[in-house]
């Protein structure tokens, strides 16, 4: 499993443990299905992941192609340089 | 509404609007004498709902019977005060006016929001005015809803900020002090008075979560609350309620500076979303509902699932507090998704 994805992951296991299943969330799964995307939950993701990866994401990024799901959220941090 | 194709908006859309007002008439009459009342006390907002509610309980119950209550705060627009009281004039309703500024000031609600505002902006000139704004193209671009401050300085410079989880907490939390001192000043009345409290409150806010629990939506009868924002409109215009009033943009009127509800939380006009929010509600498809509203089902799509998450994560707001059943024989009720 990349880094990245292991940091979402953790990030997401500690924060959402209402979410059910959420200590086995896979790559594809949705998070708005899930129920965790709500404009708090937004907000607290995008701080984790700006502060945690050291990047700036504008609010026309914030978009569920490039939050929904652990694979989405990993292909966005990459092309905005993370792990590279 | 079986000769009505299930795709046609616009007419599942409109109402009669006097045989709603009959409706709605009725159903005040009955609640009222249910319950063993005879008055109704409404806060008024000089926004349309609020004036549609009173008008509609004066007809219902006669003017003697209603009280009008204008609140107004530091915050809230001196014309929304003009609005309410001209229109409670009109109405020829008793009006009790009181403005609730010492008591939020005594709860500290200014004083946390100014803080937040501070932490997140940094510099704040005095004289400066703040509202909360969420990006506009939910449709055309499916952005998720993101808040952020809107600051305009005394010299007219607007400054814009991303709010942070907690800053995001402390600025709805203090300002949803302002709805909830309304309530306790409308049960103050009504409890005077043996009144009901009118709620006003309208069908696409209450599915979309968009009111404040025990605040605006701690009330005793929500006349308003079957009807979508375009349908009051309509009834609005049917009971004469001023243009002026008709008119202005709908808004919270919660902060120092002006944002529209389309702004604050809807990201969407009242017309179009309340096309979508039937259909969504019908079970229609995004195509059938894009092909008639002349967009793209990947708007509609979108639209849906924004509205569907809206009302999951508002579902609490709308029920009454989770407990035991006093009977042994009723299930245990749960909140989650679908129940």
């Amino acid at each position: 499993m990349s880094e990245i994805k292991m940091k979402v992951r953790e990030f997401l296991k500690n924060n959402y443990p209402y979410s059910a299943g959420i200590a086995d969330i896979k790559d594809t799964d949705s998070l708005m299905d899930r129920g965790i995307l709500d404009s708090t939950a937004v907000l607290e993701i995008l701080e984790f992941l700006e502060e945690t990866f050291q990047i700036r994401i504008e609010d026309d990024e914030v978009i569920p192609d490039n939050l929904d799901s652990l694979e989405r959220i990993e292909s966005f941090l990459i092309s905005k340089g993370v792990g590279t | 509404m079986n000769d009505v194709d299930p795709d046609d908006l616009e007419s599942l859309m409109a109402i009669d609007a006097k045989a709603e007002i009959d409706r709605i008439l009725s159903f005040i009459r009955d609640v009222t004498e249910g319950l063993r009342r005879t008055s109704v006390v409404v806060g008024l907002s000089g926004g349309i709902d609020s004036a549609v509610t009173a008008s509609l309980c004066v007809e219902a119950l006669g003017r003697d019977r209603v009280v009008g209550v204008v609140l107004p705060e530091r915050d809230s627009s001196p014309e929304s005060e003009r609005l309410a009281s001209e229109h409670a004039e009109r109405l020829g309703i008793e009006v009790v006016k009181r403005d609730i500024t010492p008591i939020l000031e005594s709860i500290g609600t200014y004083r946390m929001r100014d803080a937040v505002v501070k932490k997140i902006m940094g510099d704040v000139p005095e004289g400066s005015v703040m509202s909360l704004v969420q990006p506009k193209g939910l449709l055309e671009t499916g952005s998720l809803g993101i808040y952020r401050i809107k600051l305009t300085t005394p010299g007219g410079e607007v400054r814009e900020k991303r709010l942070n989880r907690e800053g995001l907490r402390g600025i709805i939390s203090s300002t949803n002090t302002k709805q909830r001192t309304r309530m306790m000043m409308l049960y103050l009345e009504a409890e005077k008075r043996g009144s009901l409290v009118g709620g006003t409150t309208n069908r696409t806010e209450t599915l979309l979560g968009f009111f404040v629990k025990y605040g605006d939506g701690g009330v005793d009868i929500e006349p308003l609350s079957h009807l979508y924002k375009t349908q009051v409109y309509e009834i609005a215009r049917y009971l004469e309620v001023p243009k002026a009033i008709i008119e202005r943009a709908p808004s919270p009127d919660t902060f120092p500076d002006t944002v529209t509800d389309e702004d604050f939380y809807f990201r969407m006009d009242y017309p179009t979303l309340d096309r979508i929010l039937l259909a969504w509600e019908l079970g229609l498809s995004p195509e059938r509902t894009g092909a008639f509203m002349g967009r793209d089902p990947k708007q509609i799509e979108r639209a849906f699932e924004d509205a569907r998450k809206k009302y999951e994560f508002t579902k609490h707001l709308r029920e009454m507090p989770y407990s035991i059943p006093h009977s042994l024989k009723d299930e245990f009720r749960v909140p989650g998704p679908g129940k």
